[in-house]
């Protein structure tokens, strides 16, 4: 259980520090049918910064993840209690609208998931579903998109060349263009580099830090020196409770919780 | 301590003994299996040459002109008249209107089932969907002759003959007398039999659509629907297309329930409420009181039967294959 202490500490964290909350995570539980994934989780998500979820295979952090853009939705059996407010919003609210809310938080996923169509239709694919932009408008957009994700020097002689036809790396960066076009406020990233290879992660890395000044960013990592190069702040879980929150230099050099130590020192997980 | 690298000889000898016996198994399975996968093409050779045998003298006494012929007399004087067109000119509308059908109503299911359907109800209907391919054809057969007949020719086409009078082109489509046998009444028993195979396919490849690539879609803000029409069925189209194709085979080739409903008629009519005949259901209904040049005329219709399905399969695989050209796989 989440001492009432560490909780104290976390909200105190969030009223102290000069960041804007954009998304407030408060007293969540989460339960896949009766089995309890997430046990009153609370954490603050601040506005244009990267906060890194670790923790060991299990611990819920990646459920946690899901629960930010409803994509547990999905499944029947899996229901979460509790609030997470996105700019003054419960989005647990039912009745909510769903594809508005995943239009406004992203995701990029663990594997790539380029949609079977062209490299140009994988990122007008979204926009259209909310934008009518005339040719030229939506020409700008998939540029500029591309261009956010670094991938527009290697694409722009191939547009109508099939979004499958690209390496592992560059349909990731795909994904995280058809991501930024629809202009979200937050992207979320789901071990977004566990399947690529080193050169293709630093790649991913550095976007991820571009992309910090424009978007809040959740991203959900197994790589401590990923959480550690890409996020300003940490969240370390196990067994589906948040054991610390804080600014990642502090819990990298300094951790309070013996657990979060442990995990950190490579001691278990 | 060290690990013995040699076994003593006695036991090399017992292991390569095994091992011998092991092989000459080895050498059966892959001449078993060989033999099987052989025989399929004997078989197919084999029945290609007596159909090319049985129907070679229709052949010689009709040759293309068999193709364009409507007439259908086996007893005319003095040889029989026998013409193709009108069978084959069945077979191929009521396939049609089957798959106009069966198509849309079949994915539709399957994209229930798989995207939208409550778990509770996903069972029943995916099991009452794989019933009714287990209904034996004569069993469709009977209930198009004996309910759907009837409430055909007495409610549906009255109603949709009279909407549609004086409607150009319409009006020739669905045109009077109202039959209890009917080629558009063969079509709906064709669509119900084909129904559960695209159900079942399009159900198992929908089934094979990573749920992060459903997600990744839903993630960027996708309804359902958009879903379906944007990743889940380009996703899965080589597949769909399959299962549309095997389920034209079948409706092409289906015999029994056809020989009732459709009421064995060899003139060609504008409107698909009039009687009509495909190429089974001719052989079907005529082969047992057949001889000479009439049953060699038969043989050449089933001829033409395999000819067609040939065709529709490899145009299937053709379009397949510039599908996946064109997909960049």
């Amino acid at each position: 259980m989440m001492t009432g202490a560490a909780a104290a500490q976390i909200m105190e964290h969030a009223k102290t520090t000069p960041h804007h909350v954009r998304i407030a995570i408060n007293n969540l539980d989460f339960y896949y049918g009766t089995s309890k994934a997430l046990k009153s989780v609370n954490l603050p998500l601040y506005a244009n910064k990267a906060t890194a979820f670790i923790g060991p295979s299990g611990c819920g952090k990646s459920t946690l993840l899901r629960v930010l853009n409803r994509m547990y939705d999905l499944y029947p059996g899996q229901r979460a209690t509790g609030e997470v407010v996105l700019d003054g919003e419960n989005i647990l609210k039912p009745g909510l609208d769903l594809n508005l809310l995943r239009a406004r938080v992203g995701m990029v996923f663990q594997k790539p998931t380029p949609f079977p169509m062209s490299i140009y239709d994988n990122i007008a694919f979204g926009v259209r579903l909310y934008e009518k932009l005339n040719k030229s408008e939506m020409d700008e957009r998939v540029q500029r998109s591309l261009e956010k994700a670094a991938l527009w020097k290697e694409v722009k002689d191939k547009l109508n060349a099939s979004g499958l036809s690209l390496s592992g790396g560059q349909q990731q960066r795909l994904c995280i263009a058809r991501t930024v076009a629809v202009k979200p406020e937050v992207i979320l990233f789901d071990e977004p580099c566990s399947a690529l290879d080193p050169i293709s992660t630093a790649k991913i890395e550095e976007l991820i830090d571009e992309l910090t000044s424009d978007y809040t960013i959740a991203i959900v990592t197994h790589n401590m020196q990923q959480a550690a190069r890409v996020s300003q702040h940490t969240a370390f879980m196990y067994l589906g409770e948040l054991i610390e929150f804080g600014e990642t230099n502090g819990i990298f050099t300094s951790p309070q919780d013996k657990r979060t130590q442990d995990y950190i020192t490579g001691r278990f997980g | 301590m060290s690990i013995p690298m040699t076994q003593t000889g006695s036991d090399s000898a017992a292991r390569a003994r095994q091992l011998r016996s092991l092989k000459a198994g080895d050498t059966a399975f892959y001449w078993a299996t060989r033999l099987a996968a052989y025989a399929v093409l004997l078989l197919l050779g084999g029945i290609i040459i007596s159909l090319i045998i049985g129907a070679w003298p229709a052949l010689k006494a009709y040759g293309v002109d068999f193709l364009t012929t409507q007439r259908w007399a086996p007893s005319a004087q003095p040889a029989p008249i026998l013409g193709g067109l009108s069978p084959i000119y069945g077979t191929l509308v009521s396939s049609f209107i089957a798959m106009l059908i069966a198509v849309p109503v079949g994915l539709g299911i399957a994209i229930f089932l798989t995207e939208l359907c409550p778990p509770a109800l996903r069972r029943p209907i995916g099991m009452a969907v794989e019933l009714l391919a287990g209904i034996p054809s004569i069993i469709y057969g009977m209930w198009g002759f004996f309910v759907l007949g009837p409430f055909l020719a007495n409610t549906f086409q009255p109603w949709v003959i009279a909407r549609c009078a004086g409607i150009p082109i319409l009006q020739d489509i669905f045109a009077g007398p109202a039959s209890n046998l009917s080629l558009f009444n063969a079509s709906l028993i064709l669509a119900i039999m084909v129904l559960p195979f695209i159900t079942a396919i399009a159900k198992d490849v929908f089934e094979t659509v990573p749920p992060v690539l459903k997600e990744a879609a839903y993630g960027i803000g996708c309804t359902t629907w958009e879903v379906v029409k944007n990743v889940v069925i380009p996703y899965t189209r080589v597949g769909v297309i399959g299962g549309v194709m095997l389920a034209l085979g079948r409706a092409l080739g289906e015999t029994m329930a056809v020989t009732f409903v459709i009421g064995n008629s060899f003139k060609i009519s504008e409107s698909i409420f009039a009687p009509a005949t495909t190429i089974s259901s001719a052989i079907a209904s005529e082969f047992a009181e057949s001889d000479g040049l009439h049953q060699s005329g038969l043989i050449l219709l089933g001829l033409l039967l395999f000819v067609l399905t040939f065709f529709v399969l490899s145009a299937a695989r053709l379009m397949l294959m510039r599908l996946e050209i064109k997909a960049g796989k």
